[in-house]
């Protein structure tokens, strides 16, 4: 029943390969709900100790996926296809059949640790869940066994973690924990979704490498799904790339990666920072040389600025003597992992908190010490874009009137100029006029952060502030809105603080860099400094996070479309289309 | 944890006492004051038949004639030490009153939880066991259903089925086990469509939870997922909801009592109701802000010990804009 | 299997376009609300039976074609004294909703809204109002004010108002906090411009279907009370005082069932239409 030419035609390395009969087999497979078909005609195969990553972005179907192989799709879903794990059809065995399969010979590890054990559970309760797959049948060895696995795994103190709750841990410790659980009991397979997402990136490599480990010392085979292809590239001995729920294209990470040849994978290949950091290099001249001038005086000044607040009782320095200053026309990175102040240092520059010390000037106008009333009226020309689109639109109003909202506020211009502004800034971000009556539902993650750019923009500000505003956006929108982003600024000369935690973005579109850990900047200086001679090891650990492909990116053959035109015609025009 | 728990404990416990004493101001201004004067509303109500020499006792003994700040205070300050003062129509101790038919109600009350605890659990618990093609949808549609009968209606069915057409009890004046069976099930059938309502949103909602995937992805079968990782997580909220209807119990015997023919809190209120006899009603309406108020204290301190994800310390007070601790993601 | 039904599968799967129609039952829910309605705005289109006079040779009659729900101890027609109740039941379950709604909206709206030693105050009134029993503080009300079938209203409806302020309160402050009313805040917004554009009508969505579903809660409240003699004396005839006088006349159940069976069926249609407006938004 199944389409072999097609899989042979994808995979001729590993069917012709040493291992014959591969591990898991997964062909002809569709996956439905209802009507809406998620998952489409997908076949791979995964060989014995071998490593395989689905990529994609969201709705693509590889979540759907990995549930099909591990069974774990709720009863709505239609499955058809094959899948076979071991030489046995795993779809068309009997929930008792495949039970004994779950745990001991195929493990499991999700995406967001915090919420993937039991909350009212201990970790080790449910760690002896783990080791009653193995043949430890006395406690006392299970127990043994567990700790040794935490051990492995690299928590520091197993006894402590045995006798946790989960909310006791940090997220990288908790994915250390079910990593260790589902090597426990030492299974053929390992489906790891997206097992680092909701990680800080100096984690995120420590569990890759966590995993990689594991891998070759257990000789599991692993099947990640990830939508990270520098991470896949990096981890992966073959790749499938999907793309609404079909493979675009398949086969070993080397071919994939290196000569891509759909057009989707092209793309895919050409959006992700890490590969490409000089993608907006001639966008990014021009702030540069606007650096270089000497005559400038800055157009952001923060001088010791500090914020403390009382949480439960203690102190906490969420800013910590820090300092920076921003020329006009240039983008400043403000770069560090959760909890490093970085969100507070913009909230401090917005006024939306007031600073224990310190002072903040934009403009030459000194903002510290104002009362709220009057920082309305810096407002106007200092802006900020949230991280999260989803929550900074109000659900109960029309596009128009979200973007219109500052100048009505501020009473710029009559209606008719209003109006006729709402538009060129609707044009400035690249959304068609049709979307003005929609309400944000009704739009794409990306199409709502446009919005949320083109209402900072109508008020025709100096600086705008953008807190991490394509981290919850997938990496194909994230590269249309850095372009939108460099376009205005290289058209209206913005100034940008720019929030983030992805270190490979920073290269792409940033002048100046400043690194935040703790509350403290730890280092700063221009981006090409940063990058090239780091002094500190923090800031040195960061930059070895970046996924850096064993495979060496092929640039000269990977198509790299001009960045003008990709902000001119071709990315605009989908986006729209959506 | 230890360290917080005696102090939020005692904030807890203080807001309580708040909330009773409040209660029974709020129930003196609308029994006493809201009806205007009691005198001329209630005693020469001609229905009440009072003569003015009894009209006269009355006052005085009540206190009706003095202001109605002094009578707040003498009132409240009874209640503080146990006195709930007298009848207006009998003139007998109201704490006397209430003593005889408390045993009653609380024997219905408390055989009525009971039941209405056994039932919600069945029904919800049912939802998650009972496949969709073998009646789930029927168990999800009960809670809806028994919030849409009134009261009186499943009280006088019962009645009906039971009592007149197999005889498991007498009709009149019933005393049998029977009668006290039926009538609790009268008053738990809506008060456990609402325990049923959220222990089923709550068992959807922690079932659709990763942690659950995972320990299925760890090979445990459905029945030991359910024991061991889904009951006591989604029963949690329960113990909340238990508490919070447990005013509501109080309210339904007033329907139950009357439609059984039974005697007991209900009947107590139905009756000073009739006779607008008002210290009888503020005093009911007052136990059962105390019974409620307890319940509801007891339920928010025995939580934080069932829980471990609860912090004390910041739950209840709003949040400030303060960001998440530094280093709380240290690995 | 059925241990990952519902929740799991809402979140695995796309998420679903709002259907252009209800759903079957949501939809006979609202032709039956639709229905009573009708009955209440003009109840002779529906009968042409006297509800008040009745024909002594005809009483006590079981269902027929002539009288659908029969006729009671004075030969009225059951259908009739139904139908003619149903504005008094309506109009009543509307006032106590409405009532709950804007008193309690308001203090919901002031309390979360200003916080502070407002909302400290407000929270403690509603803590208050929370401990004393519905059914019971509705009962003192309607002792207070006198017994009839509007006053036994506006007894629900105080009853209703703590819930109404509780559930405003919550979804206040959740808004209040939301990223859009900072944004509308740097956006140079006022506070009564936050509050009126973008806090009201947020925290409004979720009261709406409450609203809804408090409509059906508040008929059979207002019918327990007419059901102890609080509302109207007859020859009214509420849908729960019907019930009431049925009780009597063991032997003619119909008298009983009928009046019920009404009040079933507009009850689980209202909460039928209110768990749709949830599920919807």
């Amino acid at each position: 029943m199944a389409p072999h030419d097609r899989l042979t035609a994808a995979f001729p390395h590993s069917l012709a390969g040493e291992h014959p009969a591969p591990l898991l087999q997964v062909e002809a497979l569709d996956v439905s709900y209802g009507a809406t078909r998620v998952v489409t005609d997908v076949g791979f195969s995964l060989g014995r100790g071998r490593s395989l990553a689905l990529i994609g972005e969201s709705g693509s179907g590889k979540s759907t996926i990995a549930r099909t192989v591990l069974r774990l799709l709720p009863g709505s879903a239609h499955v058809q296809g094959r899948v076979s794990f071991d030489g046995e059809d795993i779809l068309g065995l009997s929930e008792r059949r495949f039970r004994p399969l779950r745990g001991r010979a195929i493990g499991f590890v999700p995406q967001d640790p915090g919420n993937a054990l039991n909350p009212v559970r201990t970790i080790g309760s449910q760690a002896m869940e783990a080791a009653a797959l193995t043949d430890a049948r006395d406690p006392r060895i299970a127990r043994e066994r567990i700790l040794e696995t935490f051990a492995e795994v690299g928590l520091d103190n197993p006894r402590r973690v045995f006798d946790s709750y989960p909310h006791q841990l940090s997220g990288g410790m908790l994915q250390r924990v079910l990593i260790g659980l589902a090597v426990l009991p030492r299974p053929l397979l390992l489906v790891a979704d997206e097992p680092t997402s909701a990680l800080d990136v100096t984690i995120q490599k420590h569990i890759l490498d966590l995993l990689s480990r594991l891998r070759e010392d257990l000789d599991i085979s692993l099947l990640l799904i990830t939508h990270d292809l520098a991470i896949a590239a990096e981890r992966a001995d073959s790749i499938v790339v999907l793309k609404d729920g079909s493979v675009q294209e398949a086969g070993p990470t080397a071919t994939v990666f290196a000569a891509p040849s759909s057009p989707y994978a092209r793309k895919l290949h050409a959006d992700v920072p890490a590969l490409n950091p000089d993608r907006y290099a001639a966008l990014r001249d021009l702030g540069l040389r606007r650096l270089a001038d000497p005559g400038q005086t800055p157009k952001i000044s923060v001088r010791k600025l500090t914020k403390t607040f009382e949480v439960d009782g203690k102190v906490l320095t969420a800013v910590n003597n820090v300092s920076f200053s921003v020329s006009p026309g240039t983008t400043h990175a403000l770069v560090g992992e959760s909890g490093s102040g970085k969100t507070t240092t913009i909230r401090l520059l917005l006024g939306l908190e007031q600073p224990d010390s310190g002072e903040i000037s934009v403009a030459g106008e000194t903002l510290t010490g104002r009362t709220r009333r009057s920082m309305q009226a810096a407002w106007r020309h200092l802006q900020l874009v949230y991280q999260n689109p989803f929550t900074s639109l109000d659900p109960t109003w029309t596009v128009e009137r979200l973007v219109r909202e500052p100048l009505d506020r501020f009473r710029i211009g009559t209606p008719k100029e209003r109006a006729e502004w709402v538009r060129a800034a609707l044009v400035d971000v690249g959304l068609g006029a049709h979307l003005v009556t929609r309400k944000p539902q009704a739009l794409s993650g990306g199409q709502r952060q446009r919005v949320a750019i083109a209402r900072s923009l109508v008020l025709r500000p100096d600086v705008i502030v953008l807190d991490e505003p394509t981290s919850a956006l997938d990496v194909s929108v994230q590269a249309d809105i850095v372009a939108v982003l460099l376009e205005l600024q290289a058209k209206l000369g913005l100034t940008y603080v720019f929030v983030s935690h992805d270190l490979a973005l920073v290269r792409q579109l940033a002048h100046t860099v400043s690194v935040m850990r703790h509350g403290r900047i730890v280092e700063h200086g221009t981006v090409c400094d940063i990058f090239e001679t780091p002094r500190d090891p923090y800031t040195a650990a960061l930059l070895h996070s970046i996924p850096s492909s064993t495979v060496a990116p092929a640039r000269t053959r990977s198509p790299r479309p001009a960045p003008q035109a990709v902000v001119g015609t071709a990315v605009i025009g989908q986006e729209q289309i959506a | 944890m230890n360290g917080a728990y005696p102090t939020y404990a005692a904030k807890r416990l203080a807001q309580a006492a708040v909330v009773i004493l409040l209660a029974y101001v709020f129930t003196f201004v609308v029994v006493s004051i809201l009806p205007g004067d009691p005198i001329t509303s209630v005693l020469r109500n001609p229905q009440n038949g009072f003569t003015e020499e009894e009209i006269a006792q009355i006052v005085a003994a009540q206190g009706l004639d003095r202001p109605v700040l002094v009578q707040l205070w003498s009132s409240l300050s009874g209640f503080l030490t146990g006195d709930l003062g007298l009848s207006m129509r009998s003139s007998r101790p109201v704490t006397t009153m209430i003593a005889e038919v408390l045993p009653s109600t609380l024997i219905l009350a408390t055989s009525a939880l009971f039941l209405a605890v056994v039932l919600a659990v069945v029904i919800a618990y049912g939802t998650q066991v009972v496949p969709k093609r073998y009646g789930q949808g029927l168990l999800r549609a009960f809670p809806s259903l028994f919030l849409s009968v009134p009261n009186f209606v499943i009280g006088l069915v019962l009645i009906h089925l039971f009592g007149f057409q197999l005889g498991l009890f007498r009709v009149i004046n019933p005393d049998s086990a029977w009668a006290t069976f039926f009538a609790a099930i009268t008053l738990a059938i809506p008060i456990s469509a609402q325990i049923a309502e959220v222990l089923i949103a709550s068992l959807d909602h922690e079932a659709g939870q990763d942690y659950i995937a995972v320990a299925r992805g760890r090979g445990l079968p459905p029945f030991r997922l359910f024991t061991r990782h889904l009951l006591k997580p989604s029963s949690l909220p329960v113990v909340t909801v238990i508490a919070l209807t447990i005013g509501e119990l109080l309210g339904g015997s007033l329907i139950t009592e009357t439609v059984f023919g039974r005697t007991g809190i209900g009947s107590l209120v139905q009756r000073s109701v009739s006779t607008q006899d008002l210290p009888v009603l503020q005093a009911v309406v007052s136990l059962a802000a105390v019974v409620f108020v307890l319940s509801n204290l007891i339920a928010d301190l025995v939580y934080p010990l069932l829980d471990p994800r609860v912090k004390l310390l910041g739950a209840r007070t709003p949040r400030t804009s303060a960001p998440k601790p530094a280093g709380a993601t240290a690995p | 299997m059925t241990l990952l039904s519902t929740a799991a599968a809402a979140r695995l799967a796309p998420p679903r376009r709002r259907p252009a129609l209800p759903p079957l039952p949501v939809a006979a829910a609202l032709v039956f609300v639709a229905l009573v309605i009708a009955w209440s705005l003009a109840p002779g289109l529906f009968t042409g039976h006297d509800p008040v006079a009745g024909v002594p040779a005809d009483k006590l009659l079981g269902p027929s074609l002539a009288h659908w729900f029969g006729t009671d101890h004075l030969g009225r027609d059951v259908f009739a004294r139904v139908v003619f109740g149903s504005a008094s039941s309506v109009t009543s379950a509307l006032i106590a909703v409405v009532i709950g709604v804007l008193a309690g909206g308001l203090i919901g709206l002031v309390a979360g809204f200003l916080g502070g030693w407002v909302d400290t105050v407000l929270a403690r009134f509603v803590d208050v109002l929370l401990a004393i029993p519905k059914f019971l503080l509705a009962v003192i009300v309607v002792t207070a004010i006198g017994f009839d079938t509007i006053n036994a209203a506006i007894a629900t409806g105080v009853s209703a108002v703590a819930v109404f302020a509780r559930v405003m309160r919550s979804e206040v402050i959740k808004t209040r906090e939301a990223t859009f009313v900072e944004a509308s805040f740097l956006s140079g917004g006022s506070r009564w411009h936050i509050l009126a554009r973008h806090v009201l009508p947020n925290a409004s969505r979720s009261v709406l279907p409450l609203a809804v579903l408090h409509f059906g809660d508040s008929i059979l409240v207002i019918a327990s009370l007419a059901f102890l003699g609080y509302g109207d004396p007859p020859p009214a005839s509420d849908w729960g005082l019907l019930i009431s006088i049925g009780k009597d006349y063991p032997k003619w159940p119909w008298l009983v069932y009928a009046p019920a069976l009404v009040t079933i069926a507009t009850v689980l249609s209202v909460n039928r239409i209110s768990r749709w407006l949830r599920t919807t938004d």
